[in-house]
């Protein structure tokens, strides 16, 4: 499976369209997945959809064929979403943290967007809930727990794609599962 | 092993990364200490709850169609750039035989005026498209006609070169050099570069 997606991004590199946009079948709601966790926000998201297959495109020629397409890819997609989060911070305003609830700030209190996706048409409060901690999670464990549990990468594929040491990865989805379990405690949930 | 080294082999076995010793020594521990052991039911249950959410797929109007629609017009002039980038030896010197070449072009004259070529016009006579050596006559050096007939029939000390034209040698016509005729713009060339390469090697 792996060859074929290598096979594509050959093809792609030499100016098949096809090729390119059968990538883009593979993969667009994978990336929209990881955006809109990393985000929580629709438009955003999609934004990073755009800008990733974008950015695939054009740097082709850069592809390493003895690395996995799916880790080049991700990669690209995560760095944007990680940019995204980092540009937010600045904007100090909306940065306040909300008093009453930790770890909450202004965003979350914002509407993302008035359509939401498919998949979170219906959410029970728990996921709901679930959602929220995952949003609230600091930057740095906020990827490494998205990419080890909801795209179920090894800790192996998320060094590559963070560019970071397997030992690194392993301490934020250790801190980024403790953090999890202390809210969601909390919240009476465990 | 006390708490803090249990919750450190907890996560370590979340992540399939506990050797079976360890796993046995953890779970020893565990048995003993019912906080470490609510600890990893509820670090079990985070984890679980996290992927109990569902993947999100992207909206309906993020269609395959609608983001290679964003991408830009595939570039016209690539392979033949991404050549050069490639081979930037080959190119130079295609870059040179190419204005090499166009300059020997150059130099093939296509008109049709008759050209001679020669040290002592007063040895020679020219009867409309046809340059005679008349008998008794004697030329030192070459003589070089473009587009024309010679007659010889005195004496060239020196090379007889026909370009584009032919040449007719009576009996009494004595030429110490060679004979050279030329027809062809390739030829021409041909000749031009074994000029060039015989005035180097001088």
């Amino acid at each position: 499976m792996n060859y074929v997606e290598t096979r594509l991004a050959k093809l792609a590199r030499n100016g098949d369209r096809r090729a390119f946009s059968e990538l883009v079948d593979l993969y667009k709601d994978k990336i929209f997945h990881l955006a809109y966790r990393m985000l929580y926000n629709v438009e955003e998201a999609e934004d990073v959809v755009q800008e990733t297959f974008l950015r695939v495109y054009s740097n082709l020629h850069r592809f390493d064929e003895n690395q996995k397409f799916s880790t080049w890819i991700y990669r690209i997609g995560t760095n944007l979403c990680i940019d995204r989060l980092r540009r937010r911070k600045q904007t100090y305003s909306l940065d306040a943290e909300v008093s009453e609830s930790e770890g909450a700030d202004w965003y979350s209190m914002l509407p993302s967007d008035e359509r939401t996706p498919e998949g979170e048409l219906i959410l029970s409060e728990t996921q709901e809930q679930v959602r929220k901690a995952i949003d609230a999670l600091p930057e740095k464990y906020k990827s490494a727990v998205i990419l080890r549990y909801l795209h179920d990468m090894s800790l192996q594929e998320i060094s590559e794609i963070l560019n970071i040491p397997v030992t690194t990865v392993k301490t934020r989805v250790h801190r980024g599962r403790e953090y999890l379990r202390e809210r969601l405690e909390k919240q009476t949930l465990l | 092993m006390n708490c803090k080294e249990a919750i450190l082999f907890m996560h370590e076995y979340l992540d399939g990364d506990l050797s079976e010793d360890q796993t046995i020594q953890l779970k020893q521990h565990m048995q003993q200490c019912s906080i470490c052991k609510t600890h990893y039911a509820k670090l079990e249950k985070a984890g679980a709850l996290v992927q109990s959410l569902k993947p999100v797929g992207a909206p309906q109007r993020l269609t395959t169609a609608a983001i290679m629609a964003q991408l830009p017009p595939p570039p016209k002039r690539t392979a033949w750039l991404k050549w050069i980038r490639r081979h930037p030896a080959a190119s130079i010197a295609a870059v040179f035989l190419i204005v090499m070449f166009s300059s020997f072009l150059a130099m093939w004259d296509n008109s049709d005026q008759l050209v001679v070529r020669v040290s002592e016009p007063d040895q020679i006579v020219i009867e409309g498209r046809t340059v005679v050596v008349p008998e008794g006559n004697t030329i030192q050096g070459n003589l070089v006609v473009e587009k024309g007939t010679v007659q010889v029939d005195g004496a060239i000390n020196g090379n007889l070169i026909v370009v584009d034209g032919s040449y007719a040698l009576a009996s009494t016509a004595h030429i110490s050099g060679e004979i050279t005729k030329v027809n062809q713009a390739v030829e021409w060339l041909w000749y031009k570069m074994n000029q060039f390469f015989a005035s180097v090697a001088e």
